[in-house]
């Protein structure tokens, strides 16, 4: 085994292990929201928007992002790009930078009562109605600093491991390396030419996402830069809707910071269990270059509602094709990967089962994100719990159960133990789509009937479905106890020893 | 529970749109999970990788009559008329000052919207309980928003932007007289 190899495992598992355990903290932190909501154990108003901070910071970065940039590591690793020196520094820098900054979102949110919501929207930070302080703001965007920083480290770790002699580039210069690392090979396979293998596809989206977070954090990276000054210096301000544009310029790309990971997860694994190639043809790579663009100009769809009039209204309009534009890399990579799994010898296992769900999960979330995108349609949607519904579709039951699925994948790979049980997790799986499904639908209603999102009281008349999700969420909560338990106890070894022979070789079969 | 509930029409046409794409979604895929049962090593993959051409094309149709369908119904870049009345709305935390907050109905009325602090969302609902429409109020500008109230009645007013403490106790009403 490659050193390469070996360091992306050890890389892999800590990413793991430490997203899951922030995992189960920002889980309980949900359900406390709900259960809060429901008034079964109301929480102060604060300390429901702290809980609400450090929910939906823990959850989308600290569990979702951060798993899935461990997952990155060892997809790449299966499919021949290693980690080598530099690479693997930048992803242990990136654990530590993660866990720092996690660390000081829960200090800020949990213990200094900081309530500004995951999005921290300027200038709330410093109108905190006496709740906390400047000091607290400063730790707060600071710690969201940090996390930057890591997202940064990360993504010169994934363009240092694939701008590598491990693309085989005939012409192996800095911008051919790019183009085929995107996918080009695919498209012009003379101007980028490779020798002997193409670019695995689980490639394309890594590359593709470590250029746009690049792009999409460091403007965020300023803009907590100067809230840190202004909290010492009250005179250091800055315009609050180019602080709300440099937010979701961030923001928004961010989803895909875990969604196209979760694609290579996809490419790599969805062929492993079909035992057929990926069913792909040149249109993903098409999909693939209009993604790297789209994805640094969609987040304008979350300021729809802020150009109301005058000609500023206007870009809305240009901005909704844009926002429709990052559908088209999602539908190609859903049918490739569909078709892959079509009338083949697919194999049921926990990990295929969390995958295809995944797929299932991919595709209705991203239905109720064509809503978000449509103007016409967002005028209604826009701040209810219909956006929640759809966000946290998209990330429990596509990139969650992706990362469920990988996990119960990769884990006799990483440690060299068995899964210790199969059933126990296709339960897990079944138990959370289901009903995990069936309460973000009841959010969707919910927000079609004007229910507005991040209120610690709903009014009255939201009042039987705010209920009704509780016993839902609960039971989803429970199945998680089914997937740690698993976890313990394939950690312990008690599913017995795992060897290479037990599993399809690492890596896809070629395209 | 919907039917027993109020809700508005371009709600409906989303739940409708939504209802019926998670139908065919749902359908392809159990399709897709039936068909693994088949088991049929000759499926012609190839021919499934040439057909994602189509799937492409298909895809941008879709869109691009969505798009066509929708974008005219945007409802932002009104002017006001000249016979509009003027409302002036101030968001502060944790409240809303509306001068005046009697208005009359069928008459446009142009929303001019400030905040003190944070961002808010002048969100109106009718007496229904129907979301009749949102903006967002943001620092250090003046929104405009024209809207014509139908019908005479009480409105009441929600914040839709996060805007800390007390956010969802900031309401207040709007009076539409005939």
């Amino acid at each position: 085994m490659s050193d390469g190899i070996e360091r992306a495992r050890a890389l892999t598992l800590r990413y793991l292990l430490a997203s899951t355990v922030i995992f189960f903290a920002a889980g309980v932190l949900g359900l406390l929201l709900r259960t809060s909501q429901a008034d079964l154990g109301r929480l102060h108003p604060n300390f429901f928007y702290a809980v609400m901070t450090a929910h939906g910071l823990g959850a989308f970065v600290g569990w979702a992002g951060f798993a899935c940039m461990g997952l990155s590591l060892w997809v790449l690793a299966s499919v021949g790009f290693p980690l080598r020196r530099l690479g693997s520094a930048l992803a242990g820098a990136a654990f530590w930078l993660m866990l720092a900054g996690v660390a000081g979102i829960l200090v800020t949110t949990l213990l200094l009562n900081f309530g500004g919501s995951w999005v921290f929207l300027y200038p709330l930070p410093f109108h905190p109605a006496g709740q906390w302080g400047d000091a607290t703001t400063a730790l707060f965007s600071a710690s969201v600093l940090v996390v930057g920083l890591s997202i940064i480290a990360w993504c010169g770790c994934i363009l240092h491991t694939v701008l590598s002699p491990a693309l085989h580039a005939v012409r192996p210069t800095l911008p051919n390396q790019l183009g085929l690392a995107l996918g080009f090979g695919y498209l012009a396979p003379r101007r980028f030419a490779t020798n002997p293998t193409a670019v695995p596809y689980a490639v394309i989206p890594l590359t593709v996402i470590g250029i746009d977070m690049i792009i999409a954090t460091l403007p965020l990276a300023v803009l907590l830069v100067i809230m840190i000054i202004e909290s010492a210096a009250p005179g250091v301000t800055v315009d609050p809707l180019l602080a709300k544009n440099i937010l979701w310029f961030f923001g928004h790309p961010v989803v895909y910071l875990l969604l196209f990971p979760a694609a290579a997860v996809y490419y790599l694994l969805i062929p492993r269990y079909a035992k057929r190639p990926l069913v792909a043809a040149k249109v993903v790579a098409i999909a693939w270059a209009i993604a790297v663009v789209a994805n640094v100009l969609v987040w304008a769809h979350h300021v729809y509602l802020d150009y109301p009039s005058g000609t500023q209204s206007g870009i809305n309009t240009a901005m909704q094709p844009i926002t429709f534009a990052l559908t088209i890399p999602s539908a190609l990579s859903l049918y490739s990967l569909f078709m892959t799994v079509y009338r083949s010898r697919f194999e049921w296992t926990a990990a295929s089962t969390g995958l295809f769900l995944g797929l299932v999960g991919w595709l209705l979330a991203g239905l109720s994100g064509v809503v978000n995108a449509t103007i016409a349609f967002d005028v209604v949607v826009h701040n209810t719990l219909w956006i929640v519904g759809h966000f946290h579709h998209m990330a429990l039951l596509n990139i969650g159960l992706a990362i469920f699925g990988a996990t119960y994948a990769f884990l006799p790979e990483l440690t060299g133990k068995a899964l210790y049980s199969d059933r126990l997790g296709k339960w897990h799986i079944w138990l959370t789509f289901l009903f995990g499904t069936a309460a973000f639908a009841l959010w969707l209603v919910q927000g079609l009937e004007g229910a507005p999102r991040r209120f610690a009281v709903l009014p009255e008349r939201y009042d039987t479905l705010t209920q009704a999700t509780v016993p839902l969420l609960i039971i989803v909560a429970l199945a998680q106890l089914l997937f740690a338990w698993n976890i313990v106890q394939t950690l312990r070894g008690k599913g017995g020893r795992y060897t290479q022979a037990q599993a399809e070789p690492a890596g896809a079969p070629a395209a | 529970m919907l039917e027993s509930r109020v809700i508005g029409q371009t709600a409906i046409v989303i739940a409708v749109f939504y209802a019926v794409v998670v139908v065919l979604g749902a359908a392809v895929a159990i399709a897709v999970w039936r068909s693994t049962r088949r088991r049929d090593p000759d499926a012609d993959t190839e021919l499934l990788a040439r057909r994602e051409k189509a799937w492409f094309v298909i895809t941008v149709a879709l869109l691009a009559g969505l798009l066509f369908a929708t974008i005219f119904f945007t409802p932002y870049g009104k002017s006001a008329p000249s016979n509009a009345q003027v409302v002036q709305v101030q968001g502060f935390q944790f409240g809303w000052l509306i001068e005046p907050s009697s208005i009359r109905a069928g008459v446009p009325v142009e929303f001019q919207l400030r905040s003190r602090d944070a961002n808010h969302a002048f969100a109106v609902y009718n007496a229904d309980d129907v979301l009749l429409f949102q903006v967002q109020v943001v620092p250090e500008r003046t929104q405009k928003y024209v809207y014509t109230f139908k019908k005479p009645g009480t409105y009441e007013v929600l914040c839709f932007e996060y805007c800390g403490l007390d956010h969802d106790l900031m309401r207040a009403t709007l009076e539409a007289t005939p």
